[in-house]
């Protein structure tokens, strides 16, 4: 395997008694777009927010880009961008207002150029002006995707980007993730529980069930073993036993 | 070439501009300066008539061969006839200051922005003295168009001429006041960054400044709440009964209101003789002890705001 970009150590998140993320370990090589599944609870965005430094672990590490999520937090900043699933920005400036302020956060040398660059690359410079607060779900998860982006980072975590979009929005947003990963390889790191979106994206995936890591292949793998995208869902179903589904429900 | 700033100026600068295109914010900054204007105004317009008059009755007393006394004006100090800006500042300038506190950490907090903020590379530390440092030169923008004020309308009075002394006084005052209407900015502060819902936020320190203005000057001093907000009042003596001198001495620290009207009465020279602070520490140690409990509060509050999950519900 190449060197991982993203190494989970033991990862481990409590809160009140309650195991969110157990024991997690794995390693995800560099230029992946890797499609982490999982129900709803299953633990995903603890995982994530672990990972973008915005929660401590209880116990355990990770190393992104090489940097400790512990012990090295600015540097880990420093090489992510970070998508939560509902983007929500300043809604009284305009998209330009607010990314060059991201921008400007994140240490971006000339912010405007730089944010006019990544509205062309994103196709939505006719968003540039427009005040945020009359953005639909996907014109924000563009500008979210923006802002993630300005100082061009190593790795990309996008928690549910397609959650709630049209089919549309949907394609959109994939291809996005293509280019951002074939033109400038990009490392995506993706929380979903969209099959089809896996199939279709994704170069590896990993399964989280109740907190614990249950699958682990890359995508070419799993299609060979599996088949298409309905055995795709047969075998995330049977990782997920309904029995302990509906407890979560 | 571009200068990139400090994520510090940053987050003060944006903060300091997104709360100032608040409609309430504006709104109460405004009453502020408005109630600050008419105070100035108040005190010209008083010490000009005792003027005009003392001018016409010594032509009169000069005509009719009298002798004539000196100018009533500049037997007091022309420091005091700003006494009412001390009102102003304990009643909408502390209010002003709780607002803007909360609406520092409030904006952010509301547009949910927090976890887009959080994974940026600044620690957490950085956010809380961006915030800071933007209630601080918000408060001090406040303090100072009240000093503009003040010192315009020395200016603009011919019969009424402060020292250099006095001048250092005024500038005092403006210091004091603006320490008083921090410590309101940062429990404002602290309370937004640390409550889980927004109208906590506010509520918590509201309700501490309507306690600090109305009710500890009732137990401490005697007075009632119009009396509390009188300037002059607070001054008199105590009345002579244990429960006051007990309740001045052991509550008379936490009396904020009283400590400031004590402070502000030094400086703009209208405290009477023989009067003094009935608590056990002096008005302005007293102020700077408060800030740095207020400042204490407002870091640990803000250094532990949640990133992942501050944002609030809405």
């Amino acid at each position: 395997m190449p060197d991982p970009i993203l190494s989970l150590r033991r990862l481990c998140q409590v809160f009140d008694g309650f195991t969110a993320v157990d024991d997690l370990s794995m390693d995800i090589p560099k230029g992946e777009i890797f499609g982490f599944l999982g129900h709803n609870g299953a633990g995903k965005t603890t995982t994530i927010q672990m990972l973008t430094t915005l929660a401590s672990p209880t116990s355990g590490t990770a190393l992104v880009a090489g940097h400790d999520i512990c012990t090295d937090a600015l540097a880990v900043r420093r090489a992510i961008g970070y998508v939560p699933e509902n983007v929500r920005l300043y809604d009284t400036l305009t998209a330009t207002e607010n990314l060059i302020f991201f921008a400007r956060l994140s240490g971006v040398e000339a912010p405007q150029a730089r944010v006019r660059e990544v509205l062309e690359l994103l196709d939505c410079t006719y968003l540039a002006d427009k005040r945020v607060g009359g953005f639909s779900k996907g014109m924000r998860q563009r500008v979210g995707l923006a802002q993630a982006i300005l100082h061009r980072p190593s790795v990309l975590f996008l928690d549910e980007p397609t959650s709630g979009l049209d089919p549309m929005g949907i394609k959109m947003l994939r291809d996005l993730i293509l280019r951002l990963n074939a033109e400038f390889g990009m490392t995506i790191f993706m929380n979903t529980h969209l099959i089809s979106e896996i199939a279709k994206t994704c170069t590896s995936i990993a399964v989280l069930s109740h907190g614990k890591l249950v699958f682990h292949d890359r995508i070419e793998a799993v299609t060979a073993r599996y088949g298409d995208d309905t055995a795709l869902e047969e075998l995330y179903l049977s990782l997920t036993p309904v029995g302990r589904l509906s407890e979560v429900a | 070439m571009e200068l990139a700033p400090s994520a510090t100026w940053l987050i003060a600068s944006q903060s300091a501009r997104f709360v100032l295109r608040e409609k309430t914010v504006a709104l109460l900054a405004a009453l502020f300066v408005t109630l600050v204007l008419i105070s100035a105004w108040l005190g010209w317009q008083a010490t000009a008539t005792v003027d005009r008059i003392y001018i016409d009755a010594a032509a009169f007393l000069q005509k009719s061969g009298q002798p004539v006394p000196s100018n009533p004006v500049l037997d007091i100090s022309p420091l005091s006839l700003m006494r009412n800006m001390s009102v102003y500042v304990a009643l909408i300038g502390a209010l002003s200051a709780i607002v803007i506190g909360n609406r520092l950490v409030g904006l952010d907090r509301k547009a949910g922005v927090l976890p887009l903020i959080g994974t940026r590379p600044f620690s957490r530390a950085t956010y809380a003295k961006g915030k800071i440092a933007a209630l601080g030169g918000l408060i001090l923008l406040l303090a100072l168009i009240a000093g503009v004020i003040a010192a315009a309308t020395f200016l603009l009075l011919p019969a009424v001429v402060p020292n250099a002394a006095q001048w250092a006084q005024l500038a005092g005052f403006i210091g004091v006041s603006a320490l008083y209407m921090a410590i309101f900015g940062l429990v404002g502060l602290g309370a937004g960054a640390a409550a889980r819902s927004e109208t906590v936020g506010l509520l918590v320190p509201v309700t501490l400044w309507l306690t600090l203005t109305f009710i500890f000057p009732q137990l401490t001093a005697n007075l009632n709440p119009t009396a509390a907000i009188n300037p002059i009042s607070a001054l008199a003596p105590l009345p002579e009964t244990p429960f006051f001198h007990a309740a001045a001495q052991f509550l008379g620290p936490f009396s904020l209101a009283d400590a400031y009207k004590f402070a502000s009465a030094g400086l703009l020279d209208y405290l009477p003789q023989g009067i003094a602070s009935p608590a056990f520490v002096p008005p302005l140690a007293d102020l700077m002890l408060a800030t740095l409990l207020a400042a204490t509060f407002a870091w640990r509050a803000l250094t532990r705001l949640s990133m992942a999950q501050g944002d609030y519900n809405v």
